[in-house]
């Protein structure tokens, strides 16, 4: 493994009698997607808050690039970038101007506003105020917002929740030129296909645990059961579908007892999808 | 902490302050409140009359004039100045007195004294005016007036103008309005719309933030109250000192206005704790108004370190020796509220909330 970017050792933060984050670890390699997946209240939002030195952890060490997080945390913010899941831009600026005022925050010499927009696809748009900017329009904006400093971090909650298909795919873009200029991406999202799409690796993270980490492929392999779906015609002429599970002794038998008795319309292998998998793991779904 | 961020975070508040309601309220508030109370008790239009003099010699006419505090006196170097602030109207009257003034009435020479009226001065001033300069002439001369004059004050003889009593809740409204109400509603709506996250996670720390809106506050405050002060023609010689004194004032409201930020939620909140605390906050001035109150309560409320000093120095010419006393208090409470603020930074950090 690359010389990690984020190094998180027995992670621990309690909010009163609930325990939020029970000493959990991982490493993201410099350059990676990382997705860091479960549903709410699973701990996700506190240990980013940790990671991005918001939160001081109770127990336990993160190291982002090197830096120790708890002790110099304003060093390690200087080198991340971050976009929130819920707007929170300067309603009453313009898009320019919001760029700019974190630009100078960061000390960014030369920055080019415009090519930033550009990157986000909001050319032409960057003078007008953000309070007439759409939810599509305000999410890019926060994703320019998180690359001001040509981060070495980038944290993403959620950046593609409730958008247009246009605006999900300008962000997942923006994603993959990030990683292709070095930067290490840590995802959070409910989204699995998304996760699927873009992620190295995953971490399912279930009631302040890690209860599954790695490839998308070997989480598939290691947990996912292959499929044929089947929709034959009924003799009362309606499409009924059929699910034969692969891999097992008597799949040939039961997928030639289908082509010969039955008249198959479609045929369609599919893999488990990372939900199914955590679905699998941990007994509920992403939504509870 | 890093002077270049608070300075690009002052920037930002001062571009988008004024779209405030509340940095609107601040500027408004004390004049408009400074001029109706002006007009409503006569502090504006009928103060006391205002007198020039050009002293060419050691006259103790004007040792005279200085003496009479219903007069406001102003000495000028030059004959030209007197000339051109009688012309604009910053005196009633200006008068030069030549060099040997005093030694020519003492022989019973006759002099001549050069006297400007400003042409838009009211009767009674310029009535006032001459008169006493008639007066102080005849001591000067060694004539005894022919008339001795037996007054008897009717009515309260220690009761205070309503102009004086009216100027420390002017004073607090300037102060503690602006430095106080600023800094609060801004850290309060930027908690609200979850910008004060965005700025967390920049290399801008906590201290930059919150000193960037308390030196708004502090700034726009601490010039609205010496605007207050000039409109009730309150400023004497000791403005520098009146000036150090509100923005000590202007800095502890500041801190009270981050730390009232820092623990309320929301808008709707923070103007629901600032009319449970308004009473508290203005009780001083509010005392003052009454003068059959005991003073001495209000001395209990902190606000009084803050306008009391100034009242000594507008009211009683006091020296920074005078108030050193109620500065000290002042300090004291800058320096607890500021300990208090940097214990709910470290707490808001240690739970995870800005």
């Amino acid at each position: 493994m690359p010389i990690p970017s984020i190094i998180a050792e027995q992670l621990v933060y309690r909010y009163g009698s609930l325990l939020a984050v029970d000493q959990i670890s991982f490493q993201v390699a410099s350059g990676e997607i990382f997705g860091f997946l479960g549903p709410n209240g699973a701990g996700k939002s506190t240990t980013v808050k940790m990671l991005t030195g918001q939160l001081r952890p109770q127990a336990g060490q993160i190291k982002i690039l090197g830096i120790d997080v708890a002790r110099h945390p304003k060093q390690v913010q200087a080198r991340i970038g971050v976009c929130f899941e819920l707007t929170n831009l300067y309603e009453t600026m313009s898009g320019v101007e919001n760029l700019h005022l974190f630009a100078r925050l960061f000390g960014v010499r030369g920055f080019d506003a415009d090519a930033l927009l550009r990157r986000v696809g909001l050319d032409g748009r960057g003078k007008d105020k953000v309070e007439g900017y759409s939810k599509g329009m305000k999410q890019r904006l926060m994703v320019a917002r998180a690359l001001v400093n040509q981060p070495d971090v980038l944290f993403l909650d959620e950046p593609t929740e409730g958008l247009d298909p246009t605006s999900a795919q300008a962000i997942r873009h923006v994603i993959r030129e990030e990683q292709a200029r070095g930067a290490t991406i840590f995802l959070t999202t409910h989204d699995m296909h998304e996760a699927d799409l873009l992620c190295d690796r995953v971490a399912f993270l279930d009631r302040g645990t890690i209860v599954a980490l790695d490839t998308p492929h070997t989480l598939k392999q290691q947990y996912g059961e292959r499929m044929v779906y089947v929709e034959v015609l009924a003799p009362d002429g309606t499409l009924q579908r059929r699910e034969v599970m692969l891999d097992r002794a008597d799949t040939p038998a039961e997928v030639a007892a289908l082509l010969q008795g039955e008249q198959v319309v479609t045929l369609h292998s599919a893999e488990a999808t990372l939900e199914d998998i955590f679905i699998r793991i941990t007994g509920r779904g992403l939504a509870s | 902490m890093s002077l270049y961020r608070v300075g690009v975070l002052l920037y930002r508040e001062l571009v988008q302050g004024p779209k405030n309601i509340i940095f609107i309220f601040a500027v408004v508030v004390p004049l408009v409140l400074s001029l109706a109370l002006a007009l409503l008790f006569g502090t504006l239009f009928s103060g006391k009359p205002r007198l020039g003099i050009v002293d060419e010699g050691s006259s103790r006419l004007s040792q005279s004039a200085a003496a009479m505090t219903s007069i406001r006196l102003t000495i000028f170097a030059t004959q030209v100045e007197l000339e051109a602030a009688t012309r604009r109207g910053a005196i009633d009257m200006g008068v030069v007195v030549p060099a040997d003034f005093d030694a020519q009435l003492a022989a019973g020479q006759p002099t001549t004294m050069i006297a400007y009226v400003w042409g838009e001065s009211l009767l009674k001033d310029r009535a006032l005016l001459s008169t006493a300069l008639v007066a102080w002439t005849r001591q000067i001369a060694g004539q005894e007036l022919p008339v001795t004059l037996t007054t008897t004050i009717l009515g309260d003889t220690v009761a205070l103008p309503w102009q004086d009593r009216i100027l420390p809740l002017l004073i607090l409204m300037s102060v503690v309005f602006g430095a106080m109400m600023l800094p609060a509603s801004s850290l309060v709506s930027e908690k609200q719309h979850r910008t004060l996250t965005a700025l967390a996670i920049t290399p801008a720390t906590t201290a930059d933030v919150y000193l960037a809106k308390g030196l708004l506050g502090v700034g726009l405050s601490t010039v609205m109250a010496l605007v207050v002060l000039a409109l009730n023609g309150a400023l004497n010689e000791r403005t520098g000192l009146v000036a150090g004194v509100l923005l000590l004032g202007a800095i502890f409201s500041a801190e009270l206005g981050i730390v009232m930020g820092v623990l309320v939620k929301d808008v709707n909140s923070l103007f629901a704790t600032i009319k449970a605390i308004g009473l508290l906050l203005y009780a001083p001035a509010l005392i003052a108004l009454f003068p059959d109150i005991p003073q001495w309560i209000a001395r209990i409320f902190p606000t009084y370190y803050l306008v009391q000093p100034v009242i000594e120095i507008v009211q009683h010419n006091a020296r920074l020796a005078d108030i050193a006393g109620l500065l000290g208090v002042l300090l004291a409470l800058i320096a607890v509220t500021g300990a208090i603020l940097a214990g709910l930074t470290r707490r808001n950090y240690r739970l995870g909330t800005v």
